[in-house]
C-alpha cells in the first residue's frame, strides 16, 4: 500500500492534489466533511422534515399535477379521536412501568458485575450476559411464547412440581408483554449502568462504612447520587426503545392492548389518505417521547445534585 | 466485600438463568417429535432441524439477510469513518451539535425512523426492496459506527499523525500507514458490529421491503401463521451462528481500551 502511494507520488496530479490537502487544513476540512455532511442531510433530516410536511397536507401522495391544502386536521384528530388517546396514554404509563421495572431487576445485576464479582471473571461475565442480545426480536418473542404458553416450559415446571394443577394463563397478557420487553432491554439499562458504577471509587464506600454509613445508607447518599448519569441515560434508552415497540407486542401482547406504535403502523398500511394521519401521530410520538424523557433527565439531574450537596 | 454480597450473586445468576432459559427451551422444542408446540417433550428427533435447514424459504430469506447485511455494513463504513473523522476535528458546542444530529436516528422510535424513510426513499423514486432495506439499516448503524470509532479516535494522540507528517508522508500515507491501523480494532469490531445490526433488524426490513423479506420478516409472518417445532428449531440454528458472531465482534472491542 505504501509502496503503492511513494510510486504515485511520480504523478503530478497526484502530488498536487496531495500537496494542496497536506498544505491546506481548510482543504482537507472540505474532503473529509462532503460525504458526512450529505448523508445526515439526506438520511437523518429530510426524512423527518418531508414527514413533518407531510403531516400538515390534506392529503399524500398526490396525483401528478395537483395541490394540496394545508390543515391541521390530523392533529385535531388524534385528540378528538378516544381510540388513538387511549393507545398513546397506554403506550406512556406501560413504557414508563417497563422502565422503572427493568431499572429494578437491572441495577443489581450492574452493582454485582461492577463492584462485587470477582474481577478476573469480569469480562467473562459481561460477554455471557450480552451473548443473547445479538438476536432479533422475533427470535427472542418466540422464545418466551414457548416459555409462557399454556403448555409452555413455564406451566409445564409448575404443574410437574405440582405448585399447580391447570395451566396459569400467562400469555398475550401486559403481563407476559412487560416480560418480554425486560428480556428485550435490559442490556440497554446494564451497559451505561455498569459504565458509572464502574466509575465510583470503592475507596469512598470503604469511608461511609468507617464513618458508620449502613448499607442502605450508602447506597441512597453515594451510590445512587454518583449513579446518576447512568441510571438517566439507561432509563433513557430503554425508554425510547419500549414506547416505540411494534413487533414484539403483536406476538407477546393481548388482544385488546394495542400500543401507539402498532396504530401508527396500521395507520399508514391503511388505503386512502392515511400518510399525513399517521405522519402526524408520528411526529406526535416523537416529540411526547423526547419531551417525557427530557423532563426525566432535568428531574432526576436536579434531584441528584441537591443530594450531594446537601 | 459486603455482607449483602450472597444475595447480589444469587441475583446475578438468576438474571443469566432469565437470560438463557428461553433461548434453550427453543432450542429443545426443536427437537420434539411432534406437529405441536408443547411440553414436555417425550419423543425427540433431529427431523425439525434437518427439514428447516433444507426449507427452501428459510435459505431465501437467510440469503437476503446476508445480502442486506453486507451492503449496508459496507455503506455505514463508507459513511461512518469520514463522519467520525469531521467529528473528531471539532469542538465544543460545533461538537456536541454534530454528535447530536449524526446520532438523531439512535434515538427516534424505529417505527418512525423506518416510515420516514420509506415515505422519502418512495419521493426520491427509490422502491421499497433489497436496496431500500440495506439503506435504511445503513441509516441506523452509522451512529453506532460513528460512536465506537470516535471513542478510538480521542484515545490517539495527534502527535503521532505530526511526526509522520514531519518525516515526510503526505496525508495519504498518515492515512494508510498510521490513522487506519491505529483504529483497526474499532474498525473491525464496528463492521462486525453492523452486520449483527443488520441481521437482527426486523422494523426497517420490514417497512422498507418489498417482496424480498429478511429472515426475522419471515419469521414474524410465520410465526403469526402458528408454530410448529420447526420454527424453534431454525430459530436456534440462527440464534448460535449469531451468538458466535456477537461474541467475536466483543474481543474485537474489548481491545479498545488496550495499547493506548
Amino acid at each position: 500500500m505504501t509502496r503503492l502511494l511513494v510510486r504515485a507520488r511520480r504523478l503530478a496530479v497526484y502530488r498536487t492534489a496531495i500537496d494542496a490537502l497536506s498544505a491546506s487544513p481548510w482543504l482537507r476540512a472540505l474532503v473529509v466533511a462532503v460525504v458526512p455532511v450529505l448523508w445526515v442531510l439526506v438520511t437523518n433530516l429530510a426524512p423527518l422534515v418531508q414527514m413533518v410536511a407531510i403531516s400538515l397536507l390534506d392529503r399524500y401522495p398526490l396525483p401528478p399535477g395537483e395541490t394540496a391544502a394545508w390543515t391541521t386536521r390530523h392533529y385535531r384528530a388524534f385528540v378528538e379521536r378516544p381510540l388513538y388517546l387511549n393507545a398513546f396514554t397506554r403506550s406512556f404509563v406501560f413504557a414508563t412501568l417497563v422502565t422503572a421495572l427493568t431499572l429494578a431487576v437491572m441495577f443489581p445485576v450492574a452493582y454485582y458485575l461492577s463492584k462485587a464479582a470477582p474481577r478476573s471473571w469480569r469480562v467473562r461475565l459481561i460477554l455471557l450476559v450480552v451473548a443473547p442480545f445479538w438476536t432479533s426480536e422475533i427470535i427472542r418473542s418466540f422464545a418466551w411464547i414457548l416459555m409462557l404458553a399454556n403448555r409452555g416450559a413455564v406451566n409445564s415446571a409448575l404443574m410437574w412440581l405440582g405448585l399447580s394443577d391447570a395451566p396459569v394463563e400467562m400469555l398475550y397478557s401486559r403481563f407476559s408483554l412487560a416480560v418480554g420487553v425486560i428480556y428485550l432491554s435490559s442490556l440497554y439499562m446494564l451497559l451505561p449502568l455498569y459504565a458509572a458504577l464502574e466509575k465510583i471509587d470503592d475507596r469512598l464506600l470503604e469511608a461511609a462504612a468507617d464513618l458508620g454509613a449502613r448499607p442502605l445508607t450508602r447506597l441512597r447518599r453515594i451510590v445512587l447520587p454518583l449513579a446518576r448519569d447512568g441510571i438517566v441515560v439507561g432509563c433513557t434508552l430503554v425508554f425510547l426503545l419500549a414506547v416505540g415497540l411494534y413487533a414484539m407486542p403483536q406476538l407477546l401482547g393481548g388482544p385488546g392492548d394495542t400500543l401507539f406504535a402498532a396504530t401508527i403502523g396500521q395507520v399508514f398500511g391503511r388505503a386512502g389518505d392515511s400518510w399525513p394521519l399517521g405522519s402526524a401521530f408520528s411526529i406526535i410520538l416523537i416529540l411526547a417521547a423526547l419531551g417525557w424523557v427530557g423532563l426525566f433527565a432535568a428531574l432526576v439531574g436536579r434531584g441528584g445534585r441537591r443530594r450531594v450537596v446537601r | 466485600m459486603s455482607a449483602r454480597s450472597p444475595l447480589l450473586t444469587l441475583w446475578f445468576w438468576l438474571f443469566v438463568a432469565f437470560l438463557f432459559a428461553p433461548l434453550a427451551v427453543m432450542a429443545a422444542m426443536g427437537f420434539r417429535d411432534s406437529g405441536f408446540v408443547a411440553f414436555p417433550i417425550q419423543k425427540w428427533t433431529t427431523r425439525w432441524y434437518a427439514d428447516a435447514l433444507a426449507d427452501r424459504d428459510y435459505r431465501v430469506a437467510l440469503w437476503v439477510s446476508v445480502q442486506v447485511a453486507v451492503w449496508s455494513t459496507l455503506l455505514s463504513m463508507a459513511v461512518g469513518v469520514p463522519t467520525a473523522f469531521a467529528v473528531a476535528r471539532l469542538r465544543g458546542v460545533v461538537r456536541a451539535a454534530a454528535v447530536a444530529v449524526v446520532v438523531l436516528p439512535a434515538f427516534l422510535p424505529i417505527v418512525v425512523s423506518a416510515i420516514a424513510l420509506r415515505m422519502f426513499l418512495g419521493r426520491l423514486g427509490m422502491e421499497p426492496g433489497l436496496s431500500a432495506i440495506a439503506f435504511g439499516h445503513a441509516v441506523g448503524s452509522v451512529p453506532f459506527v460513528v460512536v465506537m470509532l470516535l471513542t478510538r479516535l480521542n484515545a490517539m494522540s495527534p502527535s503521532l499523525a505530526e511526526a509522520a507528517r514531519n518525516l515526510g508522508a503526505d496525508e495519504a500515507i498518515v492515512l494508510s500507514r498510521i490513522v487506519l491501523p491505529f483504529l483497526s480494532p474499532a474498525l473491525f469490531g464496528a463492521f462486525l458490529f453492523c452486520i449483527l445490526l443488520s441481521f437482527e433488524d426486523f422494523m426497517r426490513s420490514f417497512f422498507l421491503g418489498g417482496f424480498d423479506q429478511t429472515f426475522p420478516v419471515l419469521l414474524f409472518a410465520r410465526l403469526r401463521f402458528g408454530f410448529n417445532p420447526g420454527l424453534a428449531a431454525i430459530s436456534a440454528v440462527v440464534l448460535a451462528a449469531t451468538m458466535l458472531l456477537g461474541l467475536h465482534a466483543e474481543r474485537f472491542l474489548r481491545r479498545r481500551g488496550i495499547d493506548r
